[in-house]
């Protein structure tokens, strides 16, 4: 567990034509230790580009990015990705993919395969541990990178829209899995997404970014009770309907505004 | 077949079944016969055109000549010595030159790939160097390396080299960024990285271009032996031609080809087993 703290990040990149593109400005969040905290906003407006840089895959072009009280300097320690698409090897079995964490941090290989072998287990993938990534349902790789990412047991969790890609039924499903395995261990997490409902019903926290360059524009603290239970049935209780509705009059003028910006783009 | 739907009964379905398989059946008979025609019409309409004399077999040889070229080598040998030897001479080269090229390529590349300076730096020398016609370094290694098996192997290894090269370099370019991003979160090493993604992720590129590369690194031992030799089927091939012996000249080139072929097999035992996590492709699926 350790915080996350961003004072006055921004970022800006070079585009190809050679302008400067301004994707983040002036972000200040703190995510408290063992937070799970929901980050929404319109499309581009910089969410993948904060957690590449809590991640420290990426460096802000103003202000500080901290984690754990400590500036990040390369890659964080005590950190694990899940990316939106997998990132597993193709070439390596289920095992080999959950493996791979202990295996990079110098865990003799033998452990490391014992050690994966639970992971299996315990994400329900047990009798697949020799199959390869493409022999396997969307769902089932989401499973496989869910135990690669907590096989470190990560302080920090970061997670970039990673079940956008899955159907309804198979994204709650998911979803509660999620839940049941980061209550067992709670560290810090930043779970960028679209998805208002799965943000609440997910989160502690939900962070409503603005339409780019972004910023944060409000922090909703989400007070419905924890252990939270099916996340297709927390959607019907009032408190929850409450919170989707504030929340939502807040990011609609964001999604407005991005997909009019959007729209004016593709006129000639 | 859509008006095949539940009430049917299993009858139906297996003598579909049997109809499928039988006419795929049918289709591979089809095929071979059709091979082997080919065959007896391409060599047939050879010997008879010699026969006639419609083509010269002073210049263009004749299929029974070529088949009494090759017995008469197996059995009193040519003027360097025992065919076999002249085989394992040229397959030596070919091979040595070929383990080198794939060799140095593949650390070129992966090394080039992955350190974008040194790429950026080098990138207009490499073009320079591709555009040569490297054929011709043959002469230098010949007048360096002497008469002997080294010049050979160079000239087999220069052109294997820079096939082997851009493939690699271009399969570590072309590494998925999630990989390399994820494999880094995870806490590798650059060691790691480069083995456990970049090599695996660019094995496929590499792979693909061995095919290429065994059969210049045949060309690279013919053509250095042309250039000066004592043993080895391109000095078999220039006495040939020196003597007006086409016959000679096309059971070398049947040798050759029997040569290139059998490692193109090989190469490809070894692509389907270091390649076996991939999903097959559609049209393996439908072959099978």
């Amino acid at each position: 567990m350790a915080q996350i703290e961003l004072t006055g990040t921004s970022k800006r990149f070079v585009t190809p034509s050679g302008t400067l593109f301004t994707a983040l400005r002036d972000v200040d969040l703190v995510i408290g230790p063992g937070t799970f905290c929901a980050v929404v906003g319109p499309t581009g407006c910089g969410k993948s580009t904060t957690l590449t840089m809590v991640a420290g895959l990426d460096r802000p072009s103003a202000g500080t990015v901290r984690v754990g009280g400590r500036p990040v300097e390369g890659i964080t320690p005590g950190i694990s990705f899940m990316f939106q698409t997998d990132a597993l090897l193709p070439w390596k079995t289920v095992l080999g993919n959950v493996a791979l964490g202990p295996v990079f941090r110098g865990v003799a290989k033998k452990d490391a395969r014992a050690a994966a072998k639970q992971w299996v287990r315990r994400v329900g993938l047990a009798g697949f541990e020799d199959h390869h990534p493409h022999q396997l349902s969307g769902g089932m790789r989401k499973r496989v990178s869910l135990a690669a990412a907590l096989i470190n047991e990560p302080s920090i969790l970061l997670m970039d829209e990673p079940f956008g890609a899955l159907d309804v039924q198979t994204k709650a499903i998911m979803s509660n899995e999620l839940l049941a395995l980061w209550e067992q261990t709670r560290p810090s997490v930043m779970f960028v997404t679209h998805d208002l409902e799965e943000a609440i019903a997910l989160a502690d926290q939900v962070v409503v970014m603005t339409a780019g360059p972004g910023t944060v524009k409000a922090v909703y603290d989400i007070d419905l009770p924890r252990p939270r239970g099916a996340v297709q049935e927390i959607r019907f209780e009032p408190r929850f309907l409450e919170l989707h509705h504030q929340i939502w009059a807040s990011l609609r003028d964001e999604v407005e505004a991005a997909y009019a910006r959007t729209a004016q783009g593709a006129q000639p | 077949m859509t008006s095949v739907v539940g009430s049917h009964t299993a009858t139906t379905e297996a003598s579909v079944e049997v109809g499928i398989r039988a006419a795929v059946r049918r289709r591979r008979i089809g095929v071979w016969a059709a091979r082997l025609a080919t065959l007896v019409i391409v060599i047939g309409g050879w010997q008879l055109l010699a026969s006639a004399k419609i083509v010269d077999k002073f210049f263009w040889g004749q299929p029974s000549g070529i088949v009494s070229q090759l017995s008469d080598w197996v059995r009193h040998g040519t003027t360097f010595g025992s065919i076999w030897l002249q085989i394992w001479i040229t397959l030596k080269e070919a091979v040595l030159g070929f383990l080198v090229g794939v060799v140095a390529g593949v650390t070129a590349g992966v090394l080039l790939g992955q350190f974008r300076f040194l790429s950026d730096v080098l990138s207009p020398y490499i073009k320079v160097a591709n555009a040569i016609p490297r054929i011709v370094l043959g002469s230098l290694f010949t007048v360096a390396l002497g008469l002997g098996i080294a010049a050979k192997v160079s000239l087999a290894a220069v052109l294997v080299f820079f096939v082997v090269f851009f493939n690699a370099f271009q399969g570590v370019r072309e590494v998925d960024r999630n990989l390399l991003n994820n494999a880094r979160v995870l806490g590798a090493s650059r060691g790691a990285i480069t083995r456990h993604v970049v090599i695996p992720s660019a094995l496929t590129w590499i792979i693909a271009s061995l095919h290429v590369a065994f059969g210049l690194a045949i060309i690279g031992a013919i053509v250095g032996e042309f250039l000066g030799a004592q043993r080895g089927l391109g000095l078999v091939i220039a006495n040939a031609q020196n003597n007006f012996n086409p016959d000679g000249v096309f059971a070398a080139m049947f040798i050759i080809a029997v040569m290139a072929l059998t490692a193109e097999g090989l190469i490809g035992l070894l692509e389907r087993r270091l390649l076996s996590w991939r999903p097959p492709s559609p049209t393996e699926a439908v072959s099978a």
